[in-house]
Parts: structure tokens; sequence; C-alpha cells
């Protein structure tokens, strides 16, 4: 075990990303003994931090010493050094037992070619003890619970007896007493004389597992506080920073006449959600990383099903059963992941700005005409403005935010009601995100209600007549654009009840 | 219009470069370059030009080849064949998926045919008509699988293939005879000199295109191939689409099984071994490419004429047989390497149209 007390010094660190610095700290200590809360906003610069000391990111200049000892040289590097990090996405093998993926990389007995399975076994579950989990180590790990794999996970890490162990989000997929557990066996490492770094969203969480509240924002260390120091205003008013909290442009208010109203929705996790949508109004979604943002949009649009709820759109029952119904009502979905769920890329401009127009501009319910075609994907060029040579080269060789502005014609084009935009600039530039803007706006006056999900805030607060806030499927607070406040979204979304 | 180098944007990180059309080259150059250059970047230009040269070389050797009687038969009949299957299965795999069955349905529904006609004395309309409509089940049944349980369509259809090709011995282990004249007259009978088996496929061939170039459940096969999340998000039914498509080729592959027991004169299990693997090979040299919602009828017919005058030319200049597999084999492999190079020659000038640090009129 570790003898003495670590201490990881970062000096001068420092990573870009283009024309955007992600990380810049001067100087860094973190002692052994502690645990250190990592607190940021999305975007302030924890992952990039976690993945400089794992060794996953390499920093544009600066050095980090462990105990003396340099660290640099990839995660394999890093690993060798002691340095653990349980991911919130668990790089386990499913198809493998739980004893192969705790002992993944490493040999339980000196066998050099054979594995020696008694001795795997063994291993695995003095490690399984050690954290007090209690599943049998031949089981599969895919057929574990998700709370089950990252406890296994956090038993893989600390069975390498990491001298710094990093645990990013660690109790988000834990009930209360496993939460427990982990936080207890993190003052545990600390208390041997490790590191032990931990990232959560869940403030009140973090302020009674640490020892030392680290505050990043926009990639630069601006806090550095005691628990006592640490309260919630505190933290808040520090990850948001005080520049950004007024209002550029207030919206016209809408007419107050409800296009969509939402009673009681419910699926797995999910729910139950009251929401109403004017026309011409637009409302936003926030809320932290699976707090429900997309599975909210994708059931008002049909792509997954409701277990319970009531629907109306523009007066009508609306009850969609799959993406065709929920299209045909008039609803359409700008996805998040571009690539993954909207783009048809080696397909002409033209197809991807017909594909939700096709069926009602066939002529006797069947066959498309090449006119009508080419004249509707001519014009949503032009309307959202697709800087390209024709409407025939291919979605690939167009820019993002390009492609951006081609899926919102393609729903432009179908003249939708209910126009729903999950994360609707993620991956663009900051002129093609003006110009986004301007087509939401237009698109608006003519009178359609527009739901907004963003992890971004200043785009909500700059977008939206109102905002919800979800947590755990839930709305969890209600703004209008009067009372809109970022520390108070913020507080909302990570604590729950409106502060 | 070109657009002045400074509109277009820098390309994101995420966009790699791999365009598949040079937009910038047809505005260029002129009318009639306008159209070499799409002929050029069109994807079945390869193929035919090699089959125009190949039907030539043949040509020259053995004259006969170019004969009418030669065209009817074996060429006329062998391309309905081949052509008919190769349609089928090309459905499936635009849409992401591969019918392996085909080749064994072929010869299941070869034996089941005649067993119906000669054996269960059904009358020949009739007899065409249920084997289409079992064949159209049976790919029915792979779509249901495929869509429902989620099992992958290499394993459904490798299924069928294992179970069709036992099957058909089980019906009839030896082959059976065909007697009924208008049975027959599908695969001698000739209209306007034309046989009967060549105008289905035409008609086949005909009712494909319009239904994948003109028909929006046909571009929508292709949008669920391209993306399948895009494509149900954007309000498409991809289940039913692609049990559409398992239902065109299961459909197909009874078509074709009607004309081998017609050409053959009885329902005999073991002439059309390996057919499947023709079917795909047609698919793939014509340009279908194989992760799907890509390729175009035009290719896939072509894919399996170069298939069928390379396999009746060699007879025809009396190449032994067993090269015939080793030359498909070697036409495989050229007509995938020359598709790389146009892909990536293409790729380079959409890179040079993007780079904003130059005019796009510099290209070419």
């Amino acid at each position: 075990m570790v003898a003495g007390r670590e201490e990881l010094l970062l000096a001068g660190v420092r990573k870009t990303y283009g024309p955007a610095t992600v990380l810049d700290l001067d100087h860094l200590r973190l002692e052994g003994g502690q645990v250190v809360c990592l607190i940021g906003e999305n975007g302030a610069g924890k992952s990039t931090l976690m993945g400089v000391i794992n060794g996953s990111v390499e920093p544009d200049a600066g050095t980090l010493t462990l105990s003396g000892e340099p660290l640099s040289g990839g995660t394999l590097q890093a690993q060798a050094q002691g340095v653990a990090m349980v991911s919130q996405e668990f790089p386990l093998v499913g198809q493998l037992t739980v004893a192969e993926n705790l002992l993944l990389g490493q040999r339980a007995s000196d066998r050099k070619l054979f594995v020696d399975g008694k001795a795997m076994h063994a291993a695995a579950e003095r490690m399984l003890e050690a954290i007090g989990l209690d599943v049998p180590t031949r089981r599969r790990v895919d057929s574990l619970s998700v709370a089950q794999r990252q406890m296994l996970e956090i038993a893989k890490a600390l069975g390498r007896n990491p001298r710094v162990l990093i645990l990013d989000e660690p109790t988000s997929a834990l009930g209360p007493a496993e939460s427990e557990h982990v936080l207890q066996l993190a003052r545990e490492l600390a208390a041997r004389g490790g590191i032990a770094i931990f990232v959560g969203h869940r403030l009140n969480e973090v302020r009674s597992v640490g020892d030392r509240m680290v505050v990043l924002r926009n990639g630069r260390l601006v806090a550095d506080l005691t628990p006592q120091e640490a309260t919630e205003d505190r933290l808040v008013r520090e990850m948001v920073g005080k520049e950004l909290a007024q209002i550029v442009e207030v919206p016209p208010a809408p007419d107050a006449e409800p296009l969509l109203e939402v009673h009681g929705l419910e699926t797995e996790n999910f729910g139950p959600i009251d929401l109403t949508v004017g026309s011409g109004e637009i409302v936003g979604v926030a809320g932290l990383m699976g707090s429900g943002r997309s599975t909210l949009l994708h059931l008002l649009l049909g792509a997954r099903r409701t277990t319970a709820g009531e629907m109306t759109l523009a007066g009508e029952a609306y009850h969609p059963r799959d993406t065709s119904e929920g299209v045909e009502a008039g609803v359409g979905l700008v996805p998040e992941d571009r690539k993954a769920q909207a783009l048809l890329l080696d397909s002409p401009i033209r197809w991807n700005i017909t594909l939700a127009v096709l069926k009602r501009i066939s002529v006797r319910g069947l066959f498309l005409q090449r006119r009508p075609e080419r004249r509707i994907a001519a014009e949503m060029v032009k309307t959202v403005n697709v800087k390209c040579q024709t409407a025939e080269q291919p979605a690939r060789s167009l820019s993002g935010g390009n492609q951006q502005r081609m899926i919102f014609g393609r729903w432009i084009a179908t003249r939708p009601k209910l126009l729903l935009l999950d994360e609707p600039t993620r991956g663009v530039d900051v002129g093609a995100k003006a110009e986004i803007y301007k087509l939401i706006e237009e698109e608006r006056k003519k009178g359609m209600a527009i739901v907004v999900a963003s992890s971004e805030l200043e785009e909500l607060l700059e977008l939206c007549h109102r905002i919800v806030v979800l947590k755990h499927g839930r709305i969890a607070a209600h703004f209008d654009r009067a009372s809109f406040s970022k520390e108070r979204i913020i507080a909302a979304a990570a604590f729950g009840a409106p502060s | 219009m070109i657009d002045s180098p400074t509109e277009n944007e820098q390309m994101d990180s995420e966009t790699g470069p791999h365009g598949v059309a040079a937009p910038t080259e047809s505005a260029t150059t002129g009318a009639g370059g306008r159209l070499a250059r799409r002929m050029v970047d069109s994807p079945e230009i390869g193929i035919i030009i090699a089959l125009i040269v190949a039907f030539v070389v043949f040509s020259l050797k053995n004259p006969l080849f170019a004969s009418v009687s030669d065209l009817q038969a074996p060429l006329g009949i062998d391309l309905a064949g081949f052509g008919i299957l190769a349609i089928g299965e090309s459905f499936a795999i635009i849409t992401g998926g591969i019918d392996l069955s085909v080749g064994s349905l072929v010869a299941f529904f070869c034996v089941f045919s005649a067993w119906l006609n000669v054996t269960a004395h059904v009358p020949v309309v009739f007899t065409f008509i249920l084997t289409i409509a079992i064949g159209a089940l049976w790919g029915l049944w792979h779509g249901m699988l495929i869509t429902r349980l989620g099992v992958a369509p290499f394993v459904v259809t490798l299924v069928t293939f294992i179970f069709a090709a036992g099957a058909d011995e089980a019906i009839a282990p030896n082959p059976i005879s065909i007697s009924s004249g208008t049975f027959l007259a599908v695969a001698s009978s000739k209209v306007l000199g034309i046989p009967i088996a060549v105008i289905i496929f035409l008609i086949i061939g005909i009712a494909a295109w319009i239904f994948l170039e003109r028909t929006y459940m046909g571009r929508q096969l292709y949008a669920v191939g391209g993306n399948r999340e895009a494509a149900r998000l954007s309000g498409i039914r991809i289940d039913r689409r692609v049990v559409l498509a398992y239902v065109v080729s299961g459909a197909c592959a009874a078509v074709v099984g009607l004309l081998e027991a017609s050409r053959l004169t009885s329902g005999t299990a073991d002439s059309v071994s390996g057919w499947e693997l023709i079917a795909i090979a047609s698919c793939v040299i014509g340009g279908v490419s194989l992760v799907g919602g890509q390729g175009r009828l035009i290719g896939v017919v072509a894919g399996a004429a170069l298939l069928v005058v390379l396999q009746d030319g060699l007879v025809a200049v009396n190449v032994n047989a067993y090269y015939q597999r080793m030359v498909v084999g070697v036409v495989l492999l050229i007509a995938i390497v020359i598709d790389r190079f146009r892909v990536r020659r293409i790729e380079r000038s959409a890179r040079r149209a993007i780079r904003p640090d130059r005019a796009p009129g510099q290209v070419s």
C-alpha cells in the first residue's frame, strides 16, 4: 500500500482545441490525505483536467509531477504510476465475466500464456469483498445492473492500489447506501495517504464528502475552498461567474394560445410531466446530463413509447405511436447527434432536405416527382442558407454549421406546428450559431411552437420565453423570462428545488 | 454559379472530406465536358465499359457469341435469372442488410414449383402465383425476424440457406420432369424474338427502377440503409421498409426458381449452387454499397450482365469451366479497386472545393 503522503503537482498546464482554450492552470497542488472535489459547469474544463491527469489528454504545455516523479506519456504510463480513473461510461467488456473484467490486462499468477482460472477468481473475489459488492465472479458483466457495473468499475480501479483515484460522478448511477459506501472508500484511500479526486454535479453531496473544493470556470481555477467556505450560494456563484447573469434581448411575448398541452406524460424512469407550449412560444428544457431532456423531446415526437399521459396538439388528441404519426401530426425534431441521428452523409443535400416530406409530395400516394422535389430543396437551401454549389452534392461535403441548417431545412419544409430542437447548436462555430438563432426566431414569428433542450444555459436564456428544469425525469423548477437567473437554474438542476 | 471561396466555411473536424460528388468540376467545364464528367463520376461507368469490352472480345474470338440465337439463349435466359436475383438482392443490401438465402430458395422453388404442377396437379397459372406468393411470404418471415426480434439479416437468411437446401431434396430426391407446355414456354418461347424470360426480367427491372428512383418508398429504402436512426426520426416507418426489401428479395428468388424449372424442364436441385454469391457480387460490382444506402439499379443489372457475359463467353471460347469462378473473382477484385480509385479522386476534388484558401475554379 501507499507509503507516506502522495503529492500531485500541476504547473502551467494548458490545453487548447483550435482557438478555444479549454484548460489553463498556473499551479495546482493536490495532497494525499484529502478528498478533493472538482466542480464546474459543462465545458468548464473538468473532463480535460481529469484527462490530463490520467494520461488520455496530452496537454499543450506544462508539467505534472506525482510525488517527485514526472507524470507523462499516456494512459498506460499513468496507470503504471498509480493513477486510476472511474469514468461515467464504463469501459467494461459485457461478454466477459466479472472476474475477467476485473483482471483485464493483469495477470493473477505467473503463468505466461494460459489463464489461471482459480487464481483469477480468487483475486477477483478479494477485490469485490474490499468494496462490499456481492456478485458471483463468474457472472457475465452484461447481466449486471448499471449500479453494479459502476461498483465493479470502482473495484477494478481500487484493485490497482492507486495512488491517485479519480471518480467521475461515481454516484449518479447509485442508490444512497451504495453512494455512501463509495464516498467512504474514497475517504479510506485518502486516509492511507492517497489522493482522491471526486467530480460531482450534486452540490450537496460534493459538500459532504470533500475536504477541499476546487472550482473551475472556462478552463481556469477560480476558487479553492474549504468545506466551511463552500456554501451553496458561493459554489454556484463561483461556477457561474458574475459577468453573464444579464439577458441580452427580450423576445416579444407570445400570444397565450396553447398549442401543445401535456398532462402526466410518463415512460420508464421518466415523468410524470406537465407542460404547455403556446404557438409562437419558445420553451427551454434545462437539466444535467441524464436528466431526461432528450427523452422528453423523443416522447413528444413519438420516437419513444409513453406509458401514461395525455397530449393535445392544436386542440386535438395527440398520441403518436411512432415517429411517422408524430411527423404527420405536425411535429419535427432536430436531434442531438447530427451525424448519428440526422444526416444521410453520402446522399445529396436534396435527399436530406426532402426526407420528411417525401410522402406528402408524392402523387397518387406513391410516386415522387422530380420537379417539385427539386423546387423544395432549392427553396430550403435558400431559406436556411446552406452554402453549397448545388443541392446535388453530398451532405458530407458541408461544414457542420451548414449541415445543421440543412437539417433545419428538412423540418421547415414540413411546416411543423411544433418544432423540437435538441442541442441545436452543438458543434457549430459562433457565426453559424447566430444564424441558427435567427432561423429559430423567424420560424417562431410564423407561429410555430418551439421546444429547445440544451446543455448550454446561455443559449436557453437568450432564446426562450420560459425554461423548465428537469431533474431525474421530472420538472424540478419552472422559470418565466422575468425570473430568469442562471444561478437559480443551475441550483434547480443540481439540487432539485428552486432556491 | 460558383460561390466565392470566402463563403465556404471551414469544415468542422467531425466532417471528414469524403464527399462523393465533385460539385465544382461540373460548374467549370462546358456542356459536353459536363456530360463527360458526369459519366466519369457515375459509379456505373467502369462496369459498363468492362461489359462492352468483354462482349466485343468474346464476339471477335467466336462470332457465334454475338449471334441472335446465342443472344436469346444462353445469354438472354442466363441474364434473366442472374439479373432478377441480383435485383432482389440489391433491395436487401440497400437497406443495409444481406440476403444469403436466395440461392437455396431458387433451388427450392425450382423443385417446389415442379412438384406443385406435376405431383400435386396444380394448374400452371396457380403454380406460378402460389410459388411467387410463398417466396414473398418467406421474405416476410425474414423481415419479421429481422425487425421484430432484431436478429442480424446474415443469420436469419443463413438459416433459410441451410434449411431450403435440405427442403428441396426432401420434396423430390429425384428430378421431377415437367410436361406442361405453358410452364416450359417461359424459357423456350419468344415474343418478337425475345425470350419470355427476358421480357419478365425487363418488366421486373423497370418496375424495380421506378420503385427505387421514382417513389417515396424507394427513397425511404435508401434512407433506412444510409442512416437508420435519421430515417426513423424523420418519420419513416423503418421496419416496414426493411420487411418490404426482404419480401421483394424472396419473391424474386421464387420467380428465378420458376425460370430455372422451365429452363431445365424439370424440378432439380443442384443447378444453382452459389447463386446467392453471384447475386451479391453483381450488386457489389454494380456499385451497391454493402453498408447500405448507396447503389443504383442500372449498376446492379450491368453487374449481373457482366458476370453472365463472362460465364457464357468463357464457355463460347472453350475455356475450361473451373476457370470461370476464378475469373469472376478477379473481376470482382478489379471492380472494387477501380471503385476505390474513383471515390478517392472525387474525395480529392471535394477537399479542394471545400478548402477556403483556394478558389474552386482552380480545380481540375
